[in-house]
């Protein structure tokens, strides 16, 4: 898939007849597109930027700093694809979006704090988009005593690995704890950030390179505790062209696919009330809302939960599609959405499956002080006395 | 003023974040999804309060500028697209659902509350009891659509969503604002009277009275099931009569026809719309519809779940009829009309409709047990191509003038349309109208160009 709108895109973008469903959940008792709720002004509606956007290609609109605006106040969280009802367009929603943001790039208006993103993802001292100094995770390897070769590569994702370590260490302990034959690589970005805001030069280059590293170790499977590079090694790899013969499982698929072929076993409980958070992601963007609730559900103890709002009807946290840089403030508040609704289910535990939720969750919850819990799946899992049948 | 100023001065009435004049959000409000070509815009915003509008036309009075109200804005008709400009105020930050009376079954909202979101709050807060939506996408707000005089699956049941108003609160054109109904003289927007009503003058005349701020709204009981009874009818004289005798029995929820060639050429749908509190219940209903089909010389038609559900579904889901042409533009010639006119509106407008290459399609609806059928020949087009869009309007000009041809009287007209009706309308309405609409608005700031009666 070429990423241009005007040859992709100019002889659909027109169909949206600007009806509004996208902006709903399903029953339609609120509003569940983030940006239209905090905007309200119609432009801020996945319909309205259809309509932007075609305003652009048939040149009705020019390129302003607004425009481009416009089009990066999303989160890209795919509500308005669930809801939207006219089939063979509404898959197309969240790409056209991004398509668009691909042109804002080119005509030079994409705002300065996504622009970073990229700055920072292609500097050759980070690959990543957080400006930490690059990892190439050789002490990881031999903090865990990990092999040069192995059949699985963990790939932690940015976020784990610079921002959310816990998460990333609990991740390493469960893995070993579960005997995988894994390694670790000296991983570039997955370019989901840059994807998602538009800035795709790079992006097969990193995709290459990651590749090349994980066939280097000789694996042929890949797991990552991350929704957003699950979905880039399992998605946006081949729209881009960037084919590989992988098996991509996020560990919420490699956890439920071990307990259902018995394993593994759960030995000790989990005393506690959770609720789980579905990452757009692995959610809406690709349809994993069972296996995560499968895994808890099979913790001895827990309580398990769902809030209102759930799997393809889920509230985002608002950290995607480049919001939570671009938009600090609004992407928790967002969040602080999310809390409140969890709180109202009783839990003390809000859990997701993608630390990049985890830490824009986690900030609301610090910033309006919600005294939520909020741990990944795995931080649980990691909590759990484990057996393990070879 | 210059416009500069204009906007800082909407900005301190609404805040910042709700008032502006970005080419974008300008873009956007500047035209619909109807076949109405765009119309510039000069500001939006989004009030919050009955107070903050208040504001806002005092402005727009002192400064001389036009405004233009709007609901879920999907008229279709263009009637929330400025005609010479201004401020086009969009309601539907006015979000709240004040109040459920239970016993007196009424729901007191704010005017930018959507039909999805009432709908789906008695869903889960008083299930016994529901509101009469049209099948417009659940954006439309129950308040616009009311007085739009607009129509829903109770409209067979209980009239014209008009009919159902209980109460308004408005702001009038000076910056007034004024209660309407039983809430200009009690607590309770249980009722229209018994005093005075004014409240008729809100209702078709597109903003140009003033703008609704809160709305009370009839609930009805609801049963626990509804079925719909499919029949298909070869002549379209034939419609009045089975209609007739189904009104006649009192079973029926909602009657709506249509006609697609693109489904089924030649043959007329009808679907009745029953409830009921038992499966038993159910069964007879559905025996009596079959029997007076089958002695109007129409049949029973079994339909497929997928097509069920469909006609079930809350609100029906007519958008699809909007992408036919896979173009996002949707335009229909709705209209009232006496039903006895009705089997000649069907066949004479499926022959303008392919006069303009455009595959007939109708969707009407039986209001208030046939004294009104509410006639739609729709017109999907396609927004790229300017010579569909043009047979698109010419349809429905064509179409208006057949109806208004008929005896009939042209539903939410777009401009054009409001012209033909004023050329026909008798002139002591339309020195009353004017005299009126003078009264109340002598600057002339609501929504000018519509219904301009000289």
């Amino acid at each position: 898939m070429t990423i241009n709108v005007k040859q992709d895109w100019k002889d659909i973008v027109h169909r949206c007849f600007r009806c509004g469903y996208c902006k709903f959940t399903f029953e339609y008792s609120d509003f569940n597109c983030p940006s239209y709720k905090k905007h309200r002004f119609e432009t801020y509606s996945t319909g309205g930027r259809m309509w932007l956007i075609y305003g652009i290609i048939n040149g009705d609109l020019q390129w302003s700093q607004n425009l481009a605006n416009v089009l990066y106040s999303c989160s890209t969280c795919g509500n308005c694809m669930e809801n939207c009802r006219f089939d063979k367009f509404n898959d197309f929603l969240v790409d056209i979006i991004e398509a668009a943001r691909a042109e804002a790039v080119k005509n030079g208006f994409c705002p300065e704090k996504q622009k970073a993103l990229l700055e920072r993802t292609t500097n050759t001292e980070m690959f990543n988009p957080y400006g930490e100094p690059n990892s190439d995770n050789e002490e990881l390897k031999k903090k865990y005593n990990l092999p040069d070769k192995a059949e699985w590569v963990y790939f932690i994702g940015c976020t784990s690995n610079y921002r959310q370590k816990n998460l990333r260490d609990a991740t390493l302990r469960f893995l070993k704890k579960i005997n995988l034959d894994f390694t670790l690589i000296d991983e570039h970005c997955c370019t989901s950030p840059i994807i998602r805001t538009g800035q795709i030069e790079p992006v097969k280059e990193f995709m290459n390179y990651n590749i090349d590293k994980i066939k280097e170790v000789g694996a042929t499977k890949v797991i990552t505790s991350c929704a957003g590079c699950c979905r880039t090694l399992k998605v946006d790899f081949a729209k881009q062209g960037v084919n590989h013969d992988l098996e991509i499982y996020h560990t919420s698929e490699l956890v439920k696919r071990f307990l259902d072929e018995g394993k593994i076993m759960f030995t000790s409980e989990f005393n506690k009330t959770v609720t789980y958070h579905d990452p757009c992601h692995i959610g809406r963007h690709m349809g994993l809302y069972e296996e995560p609730r499968d895994v808890y559900k099979q913790i001895p103890g827990i309580k398990f939960v769902e809030m209102g709002r759930n799997r393809e009807n889920a509230w985002c946290c608002g950290a995607g599609g480049g919001v939570k840089i671009g938009y600090p403030d609004w992407a928790v508040e967002i969040s602080k959405e999310r809390l409140e609704e969890a709180k109202e289910t009783g839990a003390t535990i809000l859990s997701s499956t993608c630390p990049f939720c985890r830490t824009n969750l986690s900030d609301a919850n610090d910033k309006f002080n919600l005294g939520l819990e909020v741990i990944d799946l795995i931080e649980i899992l990691d909590q759990l006395e484990i057996k393990v049948n070879e | 003023m210059i416009k500069s100023d204009i906007l800082t001065h909407l900005e301190n009435i609404v805040g910042k974040d709700f008032a502006s004049n970005n080419q974008e959000d300008l873009f956007i409000y500047s035209q619909d999804s109807g076949a109405s070509l765009p119309r510039p815009v000069d500001f939006v915003v989004l009030p919050k309060t009955a107070e903050e509008i208040q504001k806002i036309l005092r402005l727009a009075n002192e400064e001389r500028i036009p405004i233009v109200p709007m609901g879920g804005g999907m008229t279709l008709s263009g009637l929330t697209i400025p005609v010479n400009g201004g401020i086009v105020i969009d309601l539907k930050r006015m979000d709240k659902i004040l109040e459920i009376n239970e016993i007196s079954r009424y729901a007191l909202i704010e005017a930018g509350v959507t039909t999805g979101r009432l709908t789906a709050y008695l869903e889960k807060h008083y299930p016994d009891l529901e509101v009469s939506i049209p099948d417009a996408p659940p954006s439309a707000t129950v308040t616009g659509n009311a007085l739009i005089h607009g129509s829903g699956f109770l409209s067979h049941k209980y009239g014209n969503h008009g009919d159902m108003i209980n109460g308004l609160e408005m702001v009038l054109p000076n910056g007034d604002i004024c209660k309407l109904g039983s809430c200009a003289v009690s607590d309770y927007w249980f009722t229209r009277g018994p005093i005075p009503d004014l409240i008729g003058l809100f209702i078709s005349s597109f903003g140009t009275m003033g703008i609704a701020t809160k709305m009370a709204i009839k609930l009805y009981p609801k049963d626990n099931l509804r079925e719909v009874i499919v029949g298909i009818f070869k002549e379209p004289k034939m419609i009045p009569d089975v209609i007739s005798k189904i009104t006649n029995t009192d079973i029926a929820e909602d009657i709506v026809f249509a006609v697609s060639e693109e489904l089924i050429k030649g043959y007329i749908f009808l679907a009745t719309f029953i409830t009921g509190t038992s499966e038993e219940e159910i069964g007879t209903k559905t025996k009596i519809l079959k029997r007076i089909y089958r002695k109007a010389k129409g049949s029973y038609m079994k339909v497929p779940r997928s097509f069920r559900n469909f006609f079930l579904e809350k609100p029906i889901f007519i958008s699809s009829e909007a992408d036919t042409r896979r173009g996002g533009g949707f335009e229909y010639s709705g209209n009232f009309l006496p039903l006895e006119k009705l089997p000649e509106a069907i066949e004479k407008a499926i022959e303008i409709s392919r006069k303009y290459g455009i595959s007939p399609s109708q969707v009407s609806r039986v209001i208030g047990k046939g004294h009104n059928v509410m006639f739609a020949a729709s017109f999907s087009f396609n927004r790229a191509d300017p010579n569909d869009m043009e047979n698109a309007r010419n349809a429905l000009h064509e179409t208006n003038k057949l109806v208004l041809d008929l005896g009939g009287i042209i539903w939410k007209p777009e401009l054009a349309g409001q012209k033909l009706i004023i050329e026909k309308m008798d002139p002591s309405y339309k020195q009353l109208y004017k005299a009126i609409r003078a009264a109340l608005d002598p600057n002339r700031i609501m929504n000018p160009g519509n219904w301009e009666i000289t």
